[in-house]
């Protein structure tokens, strides 16, 4: 059964739509990725989820329920507007949330003080807020999204903002999670975070979905390119799209960048050259990045990095 | 503990944390003792020295003596009868004027008081039976001491006394104690009504109203006495008086001050109704722009529903409210017990409405669901600005909307106008009702209108609760400019976001 399901859900504010007849499915232990530019429906999208609102129409399931404060003991949520009572000690704060995902006073306060322990903050489980510095208040902040260890992590831009540490510690916590069994839903537009974490992924494009699948699909979607050190232009190959010159590799060579027709293997370039007697000093595969996957389906939104 | 309460609870830790929660709690009941010690801090308990230059013999400040130690005496009378009242010393001796309450002490009563042993022969019975943590008799200071004429001024004559009481009335030296009154009753008295005083200050009522008694009365006798009448019936004329039995109505019955002493509790609740409302309203609408300005509503809402956030923060802030006039009663039933039950005895006629099952019920119907019914629109405040600046720009028209016409009507109940078309007017406007109802019921307010009232808030405060239901729940995660009109009524009709 999959932890989330989005069927046609559409959202309208007034004239505009938010989202635009969406569906897809997460399935349980992975770590999926929503991407897309800014405005592209990715908060609007896991705010339905949360029931923080409602969809104009279409039907979403979370955990075999519908959205709900019923679910709450089993989500974590981490806002991409981040924000925690200054006056409340990091304890407290941590140990209100759990209380409020249906957590004993006493299991909330065991438990944020193991995370406080966790992140290096046990010193300052007595401090308020206020007194905290930004890179602390963010691990208090990721604490209270974490304490009821939740089933089903959503996750709403979480690298933003974050200092290169506390990146490192997220990604390490939402690899913990997937591995214990749980699933992470995270919404960004820094491509490199999807790479590296994403078992899927979702690019969304003005409300309406542009791609679903794996990082690998997600990279034959864009012709294979290719990097060749030959005597002569590979134009000629059949299934060779185009070649560019890059200059001399070494005297009598010259190094090509080669990008092949749609479809066409790069181990079927190589044999035809085999096959051809077509001189090669170099015979190199190019992976596409996702941020050249996610320009080529979605178009280049100014934000995506 | 379901999330309302969760909520609630984090509301009232949140104020209670607050040092201005505290220092806001303590200052009203500090301002009333300071009110309290103020007059008596101001009050001179010193008596004031006077005096009497008697130069037709000595009769005349003979006779002003007596009537200083009689007022003295019928004074000391009245406290001790007060004391034996308060605690229940009858018993010392039943048939004594100071086990006789209520009722004024004549120049006969005051004689026999002191021919029966004066305060002496009184506390010594009184001590036979008083407890032993029952707290002595104090007698209040005496208003006048009277100070013999100095023998070099005795022979000074009458017009040479200007220069001569010079040094009296303002002496130089540090020490020295000034005579603040001093009496020329000259030789011609009689044939001639001018007595002189001389007085280093503004002469007090109370003095010159002796003076003019007793001196008038031997005016008049030695008047009756030069028509013929013999000095014994000359003096008896000048004492004959009316006797004036006094009656007042019973509480409630049209008087005034019976009127006012009822009114005291109900006006009470209305003003810590105010009070508490506009503190922890505040506080609630603090709490509530923190909320958006640190943006951790979307925190919050991923596990409580609005109606959950907005239920809870109602309910913590109305604990804050209770709480802190709780601590206010807490502080005065200390100062009644601090001061033997002085304070006690002066509001037992005003709890005389709690004696009224309808009343109380009105009095706790009126302040919680008034309570409600405003707090509500700090909380829809809050909900719909980023920053405590942006909320002065909606919060002082609500203030001076609510708070003004309540000034008008609480003047109007104190100087014990019951009826009126402004009274009517908030009475039935649901935002001012609560007060209007609370200050009126001291005053006799009919039961149709209390009903009838009570009825239409309820209603406006389940509107309210619906309405500004919705505007809390469409703000929360608005963003922008704050909403205009058009916007915040789109926001009351959208049914759900």
């Amino acid at each position: 059964m999959s932890v989330l399901t989005l069927e046609r859900v559409t959202k309208r504010f007034d004239q505009t739509i938010a989202v635009d007849d969406l569906s897809f499915a997460v399935e349980p232990g992975t770590v999926f990725g929503f991407l897309g530019g800014n405005g592209a429906g990715k908060t609007t999208s896991l705010r339905m989820v949360l029931d923080i609102i409602r969809p104009t129409s279409g039907n979403i399931q979370v955990l075999g329920r519908a959205p709900g404060r019923a679910n709450a003991p089993e989500i974590g949520f981490l806002p991409e507007e981040r924000g925690l009572y200054r006056q409340m000690t990091a304890l407290d704060t941590i140990a209100y949330f759990g209380r409020l995902k249906g957590m004993t006073p006493a299991d909330a306060k065991r438990e944020g003080a193991s995370l406080l322990d966790r992140f290096g903050l046990a010193a300052n489980s007595k401090q308020t807020v206020d007194k905290l510095s930004k890179g602390m208040a963010q691990k208090v902040q990721l604490a209270t999204a974490l304490v009821n260890r939740p089933k089903l992590l959503i996750l709403d831009e979480p690298f933003s903002g974050l200092d290169p540490v506390n990146q490192g510690l997220l990604e390490e916590e939402i690899r913990n999670m997937s591995s214990a069994g749980a699933t992470a839903v995270f919404s960004t537009h820094v491509m490199q975070h999807a790479e590296r974490l994403c078992d899927r992924l979702l690019l969304l494009g003005k409300g309406r979905k542009k791609f679903e699948g794996t990082l690998d699909e997600a990279r034959a979607e864009l012709p294979a390119r290719l990097t060749v050190v030959s005597r002569t232009d590979p134009s000629k190959i059949s299934g060779v799209e185009s070649a560019r010159d890059r200059g001399e590799a070494e005297a009598g060579w010259r190094r090509w960048d080669v990008r092949l027709d749609p479809g066409v293997a790069p181990g079927d370039v190589l044999e035809r050259c085999v096959s051809q007697q077509f001189p090669l000093r170099r015979f190199e595969q190019v992976h596409a990045s996702l941020h050249d996957v996610f320009v080529h389906i979605v178009g280049q939104p100014e934000t995506v990095q | 503990m379901n999330n309302v309460q969760i909520v609630a609870a984090r509301e009232f830790k949140q104020i209670a944390g607050m040092r201005s929660f505290w220092l806001t709690l303590l200052i009203i009941p500090l301002s009333l003792v300071i009110g309290g010690l103020t007059p008596s801090l101001i009050n001179n308990d010193e008596p004031d020295r006077v005096m009497i230059i008697d130069r037709t013999g000595g009769a005349e400040a003979q006779a002003l003596q007596q009537r200083f130690d009689a007022d003295q005496n019928r004074e000391l009378l009245g406290d001790l009868s007060r004391y034996v009242q308060r605690h229940h010393l009858e018993g010392a001796d039943p048939k004594a004027l100071w086990a006789q309450h209520d009722r004024w002490y004549s120049d006969a009563d005051i004689a026999q008081f002191e021919a029966a042993g004066g305060l002496e022969s009184a506390q010594s019975k009184i001590d036979r039976v008083k407890a032993k943590d029952t707290p002595a008799f104090e007698a209040s200071p005496p208003d006048y001491e009277m100070v013999p004429v100095p023998a070099s001024l005795a022979k000074v004559p009458d017009a040479g006394l200007d220069d001569a009481l010079q040094d009296v009335l303002k002496p130089k030296g540090k020490d020295a104690k000034p005579v603040n009154y001093v009496v020329l009753v000259p030789a011609s008295f009689g044939s001639s009504p001018v007595v002189r005083l001389w007085s280093n200050r503004q002469p007090s009522p109370d003095l010159v109203q002796k003076l003019q008694d007793v001196l008038t009365r031997d005016l008049r006798t030695r008047f009756l006495a030069s028509q013929g009448l013999s000095a014994a019936a000359a003096q008896s004329a000048t004492s004959i008086a009316p006797a004036l039995a006094i009656s007042t109505p019973p509480p409630g019955g049209g008087a005034r001050e019976a009127m006012l002493i009822r009114s005291i509790l109900p006006l009470a609740a209305a003003y810590l109704l105010m009070i508490s409302l506009m503190l922890s309203g505040s506080w609630m609408l603090q709490g509530t722009v923190e909320e958006r300005s640190n943006k951790l509503l979307e925190t919050v809402l991923a596990c409580v529903s609005p109606e959950e956030l907005m239920y809870g923060k109602l309910l913590g802030t109305a604990g804050v409210g209770l709480f802190m006039i709780a601590v206010w009663l807490g502080c005065g039933l200390f100062a009644a017990y601090a001061t033997h039950g002085a304070i006690a005895d002066m509001i037992r006629p005003a709890l005389d409405p709690l004696t009224s099952p309808g009343t109380v019920i009105a009095m706790i119907y009126f302040f919680v669901v008034g309570y409600v019914s405003i707090a509500i629109l700090f909380l829809a405040i809050g909900a719909m600005v980023d920053s405590m600046r942006d909320a002065q720009g909606y919060l002082m028209p609500v203030l001076l909307l609510i708070l003004l016409p309540i000034s008008i009507l609480m003047q109007a109940v104190i100087a014990g106008n019951s009826g009126g078309v402004l009274m009517e007017v908030l009475t039935w406007v649901p935002i001012w009702t609560p007060f209007a109802v609370l200050a009126r019921l001291g005053l006799g307010i009919p039961t149709w209108e209390v009903i009838g009232s009570g009825i239409t808030l309820a209603a406006f405060a389940a509107a309210e609760v619906v309405l500004l239901g919705r505007l809390f729940r469409a703000s929360l995660l608005a963003s922008g400019q704050r909403p205009n009109l058009r916007e915040v009524v789109a926001r009351m009709r959208a049914v759900q976001s």
